[in-house]
């Protein structure tokens, strides 16, 4: 009865620990480590003439200075090129420490270790690095029209160009649908930068056992797997002599997915050659300059469509900007040109991206990755039909939704996993009158005129989006019942606050019948479980809980089996409550499942107590089958793998309520409703504050986030002074409803829930203050200075 | 980096007059920012919090004398009634966090034209307190700003105190930032009707190289306001105050906002700010003439 947990909003069971200062984030570790630090280029483009480290020798505590020339074998080479695509046909990565030239502000040059990081940032200080500033690359059209490199050999600054077109119902291309179309609209819409900005910077931390000649490092990362793998290739260990843990981790949000950053294989490197343990946390300042950040687009778009608003054609060009490197490949433009469909059918589509690089800090995903901006360009597309043809902005959305009863539908691109974009299952007209109810979308046309009346300006907007989720290639869970009848869990993704410790905790205490209380989760430890992938874009749930539930139905039935013998039973008749296996309807025939665990392991040694029943003289045993049966195994643990033919897709549909100070042009959100249907709900609660998480940081991207580069490649706003994250004075209450439409393609029949709050909110605002101002909205974010700039333009 | 801690008042003066160099400390909160972001680092920092009388307030007269020490969040909370428009700004800096350490004095240390303390003490008259051990010097706050984040302070001298006068009449701060706290104006406002001298003060920040006052926004305003019959605000007159304090201004671009927008925000900011305080004077609400005082202590200390 207190086992059935799937689906309760349960309280996360790491808050006591992650809010009474009890978590164990990465600088809170290795008290007495060396520190590094880094000398960062000054410049967007540059070449290094020399670099000078003499000041720096008469620092007191200094160990060790590094630079490209001191690095061996595949250490010298250049970052891992992680994800290669054939239309990434000029990928370029970063040497870890910068070899020749930099090609943004921020660039790692030198390493410097010491023996705190006073002392490294003061050695750091005194080192002088000689450049010959090149032509910095800066601004995407800039780039676009190639008048400088940002790599020599990279002609016209394109890494990648990429076509993908579905032909409309006649066959006809987009083009030819557009051309035809009754009506059409032609446009320009413009998605600046901004970035994943977690509390808690990246962080690497190194131990080098001589004696057992094996490392261990623990990293602030989303994937301590790869991370393994990355640094055994790259520092040519034997792969089982790594062990990488990621500790708690304050925060990724897809910046920490890229892996391995120049310091998580340099900080192992040095922490190996001086048999020294050895940290470097990241400060705010280098975060801004040397990690990721997304967003930046400039979409063309063509749209053909009949008088109902139905879509016939849809062309989109979209000039993606990717930085200075191409790490992550071309993950973030595929999926804007891909999802960018979102609940519709299109009639023809073409899509083509061009991706470009610039002297900016590279551009890999971002909470959304690349939805955001393709949300933003088909919901700002359908809004324009409906203004053209004067109709109501859902109406036109309904009447060009995927249907329920279409499902699977196939969209007919190839998603960023390499397989068919097929939606699994969804509906969106449901979603759509829950969302119209909610946020009272009828009766809005008399609020604003009462509002108008009272000299104020407001507006509503509504915004719609679908998520592929859940992406494989796969993952895994290992579940183990030890005799004190607790429940290990493990799996080897990470977790970075998201609440994967409660739920992973309460899909195994349903599946087995104990209680949550028994069962212990632990994540991207790789010295518990070896094989993952990582968390990123909403798979962990879908994934690791597949994994953990079909693990737990393994040792469930291997429980049984062993129940059975003992209690002189049917299997088929047993059941699991509380942690008790028992005959259905006969509760007093029951064994623990501690005893359970204590009879799988057949002892010659008894350590305690319940150890002795399962010693060789402590029952009686057939004398003619060996004590381990032939194809079991010792022990009550199962591991499992869950791999999916193809992602879930969620859905959601945002909506929004906004008024505008018609003097300050302040903007203010009155409003913010949400529909979300991520499949079964494993736990409410979670679901609802990963929403209440990413419409926040939506709202940021919309309203205050960008990120300001000078025309020299300096990022002018590199601080959270003017870098500005939205407070809870900015954020307003979210009113949530939740439609579960299972996911057919998994066991537990989840989709994923992780980014789907951020995607839809630039859409959403934007369409509300259009509708507040009357004034068309192309370009997010938008601060009441650049609504004040719009307003006078007219 | 030398660090070092005087006693006492005269110590420190004494310190400072043999390190002018030293940068003095005292909530910190701007110097430990510049330190943290590499802007230059101090060859020492002269710490003033040891220094008790630093931390007190008294009334002399009609004037309160703000110790160089007092915060934010002390002001808000000991001064609030004779002092209402540095406290309202006060209430607008940073957050309780910062509140609890940053100083007015600290404010007119940094002057930064960004400062929320700047626009009350010029539509107030405040006078800086200057001190070193050559003696003591009143500055009007008029001649305190000389430059973008430059003051009129001589190498050796420290803040003691600000003086700034009890309020007569209702005064009021007003702010744009791009976001609701911890944020740094995009520009500024403040207003303080002298009501006994039929006067008008005022305070633009955010939107010059430093802060500054609106004198013809201020003379333009005493003579149209009707003192002696308190008649409603003529809208004609709120609006044209707006444009004068507005056109008082010399705004740059830069990534907090255009030019254009602050200008445009400040006649809006201004308008508002003179019908919100002439709606005070004339229901007799605010801190008015006739009591005087505002009530409350003579003086506070921690
Ligand atoms: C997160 C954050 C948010 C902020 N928000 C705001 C805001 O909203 N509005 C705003 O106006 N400011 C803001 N600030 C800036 C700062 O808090 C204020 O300028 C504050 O008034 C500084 O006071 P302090 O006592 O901390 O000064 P300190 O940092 O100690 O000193 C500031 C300057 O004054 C000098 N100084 C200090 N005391 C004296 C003295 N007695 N004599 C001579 N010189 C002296 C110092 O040498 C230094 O140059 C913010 C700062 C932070 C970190």
């Amino acid at each position: 009865m207190t086992t059935r947990l799937f689906g309760e909003p349960v309280q996360r069971r790491e808050d006591p620990r992650l809010i009474t200062g009890r978590g164990r984030y990465l600088d809170d570790l290795g008290a007495g480590a060396l520190a590094a630090a880094f000398v960062r280029s000054p410049h967007a483009h540059a070449r290094i003439l020399d670099v000078d480290v003499s000041d720096a020798l008469d620092v007191d505590g200094l160990v060790a200075i590094y630079t490209w020339e001191d690095l061996p074998g595949a250490l010298a080479e250049p970052l891992p090129l992680l994800i290669p695509h054939p239309a990434l046909t000029h990928g370029r990565t970063a040497y870890p420490l910068a070899r020749e030239i930099v090609r943004h502000v921020g660039e790692p040059v030198v390493m410097v270790v010491a023996r705190d990081r006073y002392l490294a940032e003061d050695a750091c200080a005194l080192i002088r690095v000689g450049y010959e500033v090149l032509k910095p690359v800066v601004g995407l059209e800039e780039a676009a029209g190639g008048a400088h490199l940002v790599h020599d050999d990279v002609p016209g600054n394109i890494g990648a160009h990429l076509v993908q077109e579905v032909p409309g119902p006649g066959g006809e291309t987009a083009r030819e649908a557009v051309d035809a179309a009754p009506h059409r609209l032609e446009f320009r819409l413009d998605v600046e930068r901004s970035a994943c900005t977690p509390l808690e910077g990246k962080g690497v931390y190194a131990r080098w056992d001589a004696d057992d000649a094996s490392l261990r490092v623990y990293s602030s990362t989303q994937t301590s797997t790869s991370v393994r793998m990355a640094i055994a290739a790259k520092l040519g260990l034997p792969l089982p002599k790594v062990e990488v843990v990621a500790p708690d981790v304050g925060g990724g949000f897809g910046v920490k997915i890229v892996h391995p950053w120049p310091e998580e294989i340099l900080v192992p490197w040095a922490a190996r050659l001086l048999n020294r343990e050895l940290k470097w946390t990241e400060d705010r300042r280098e975060h801004f300059v040397s990690s990721s950040h997304e967003r930046g687009q400039v979409q063309h778009v063509r749209v053909g469509f009949d008088d109902d608003g139905r879509l016939l054609g849809l062309e989109v060009e979209i000039l993606h900007d990717h930085g200075a490197y191409t790490p992550y490949g071309i993950i973030v433009p595929i999926i804007t040109s891909t999802q960018l469909l979102g609940p519709y059918k299109v009639g023809a589509y073409r899509v083509e991206f061009s991706s470009v690089y610039t002297n900016t800090v590279q551009v890999t995903p971002y909470r959304g990755a690349g939805r955001p901006q393709g949300v933003f360009c088909m919901e700002r597309t359908m809004d324009k039909i409906a203004a053209y043809l004067g109709r109501d902005r859902t109406e036109v959305r309904a009447a060009n939704f995927v249907q329920p009863d279409e499902f699977p539908y196939d969209q007919g691109l190839t998603f960023q996993d390499g397989r068919p974009l097929i939606y699994d299952s969804g509906d969106y007209p449901e979603a759509l009158r829950m969302l119209k109810e909610l946020i009272g979308w009828d009766s809005f046309p008399e609020e604003k005129a009462r509002a108008a009346a009272e000299g104020r300006r407001i507006g509503i907007g509504v915004g719609c989006y679908v998520e592929g989720t859940g992406v494989g290639p796969y993952e895994g869970g290992h579940v183990q019942i030890t005799s004190d009848g607790r429940v290990h869990v493990s799996t080897g993704l990470t977790s970075q606050g998201q609440g994967h410790e409660t739920v992973f905790a309460q899909i195994a205490a349903t599946e087995l019948g104990v209680p949550i209380e028994r069962v212990s989760v632990v994540t991207g430890d790789t010295r518990r479980f070896g094989y993952a992938v990582g968390t990123f874009a909403s798979r962990a749930a879908v994934m690791s809980g597949n994994a953990i539930a079909l693990a737990c139905r393994k040792v469930r039935e291997k429980a049984l089996r062993i129940a059975a013998e003992a209690l002189e039973a049917d299997p088929r008749d047993l059941e699991i409550t509380d942690g008790m296996v028992h005959v259905a309807g006969a509760p007093s025939a029951s064994i623990p499942l501690a005893t359970v665990a204590v009879l799988s392991n057949p002892l010659r040694y008894a350590f305690d107590e319940e150890a002795k029943r399962a010693t060789q003289f402590a029952g009686p045993a057939s004398d003619d089958r060996p004590p381990v049966a032939e194809g079991e195994e010792p022990g009550l643990e199962g591991r499992d793998y869950y791999s999916p033919v193809r992602s879930t897709f969620a859905a959601g549909m945002h909506a929004a309520i906004v008024e505008t100070d018609p003097d300050t042009a302040e903007i203010r959100i009155l409003r913010y409703a949400v529909v979300h249907d991520c499949g079964r709900l494993i736990n409410p609660m979670i679901v609802e504050g990963q929403i209440h998480g990413g419409v926040a940081q939506g709202v940021g991207g919309a309203l205050y986030e960008k990120m300001v580069y000078d025309e020299h490649g300096q990022l002018l706003n590199a601080s959270f002074m003017d870098f500005l994250m939205p407070y809870a004075t900015e954020i307003p209450r979210i009113e949530t409803a939740h439609l579960e439409t299972p996911s057919p393609l998994n066991p537990l029949g989840i989709k994923g829930a992780g980014e789907a709050g951020v995607i839809p909110v630039s859409a959403v605002l934007a369409a509300a203050i259009e509708d507040a101002e009357g004034i068309p909205i192309d370009r997010m974010p938008i601060s009441p200075s650049d609504l004040h700039t719009l307003r006078r333009s007219r | 980096m030398d660090f070092l801690r005087p006693r006492t008042w005269a110590e420190a003066l004494d310190l400072k007059a043999a390190r002018p160099e030293a940068t003095p400390i005292q909530g910190g909160t701007d110097v430990m920012v510049e330190i943290n972001l590499d802007k230059g680092r101090p060859a020492a920092l002269l710490d003033l919090t040891p220094i008790p009388e630093l931390r007190e307030w008294s009334r002399e007269g009609d004037v309160i004398r703000l110790g160089a020490g007092v915060t934010y969040s002390r002001l808000i909370g000991e001064l609030e009634a004779r002092l209402p428009g540095l406290a309202q700004a006060s209430r607008t800096v940073g957050s309780p966090q910062i509140r609890n350490r940053g100083t007015v004095a600290g404010n007119l240390g940094a002057a930064s034209p960004a400062g929320d303390s700047h626009p009350p003490l010029l539509a107030c008259d405040a006078v800086v307190e200057a001190e070193s051990v050559r003696g003591a010097r009143l500055i009007p706050i008029g001649e305190f700003y000389t430059g973008v984040k430059r003051n009129a302070l001589a190498p050796d001298e420290l803040i003691r105190a600000v003086r700034v006068p009890v309020a007569r009449g209702p005064q009021y701060f007003s702010k744009i930032g791009t976001r609701n706290a911890m944020v740094i104006a995009v520009c500024s406002f403040s207003i303080a009707l002298h009501a006994a001298e039929r006067r008008v003060g005022t305070g633009v920040g955010s939107a010059a190289p430093t802060p500054r006052r609106a004198v013809a926004a201020e003379e333009f305003a005493a003579a149209r306001l009707d003192w002696r019959g308190r008649s409603p605000l003529d809208p004609d007159v709120a609006g044209r105050f707006g444009e004068l304090v507005a056109g008082a201004a010399a705004p740059i671009d830069d990534v907090r906002g255009r030019a254009a927008y602050r200008t445009h925000a400040l006649a809006v900011l201004a308008r508002r700010a003179l019908g919100w305080a002439w709606a005070d004077f004339r229901a007799g609400t605010g801190a008015d003439s006739s009591a005087g005082s505002g009530g409350g202590d003579d003086r506070g200390s921690q």
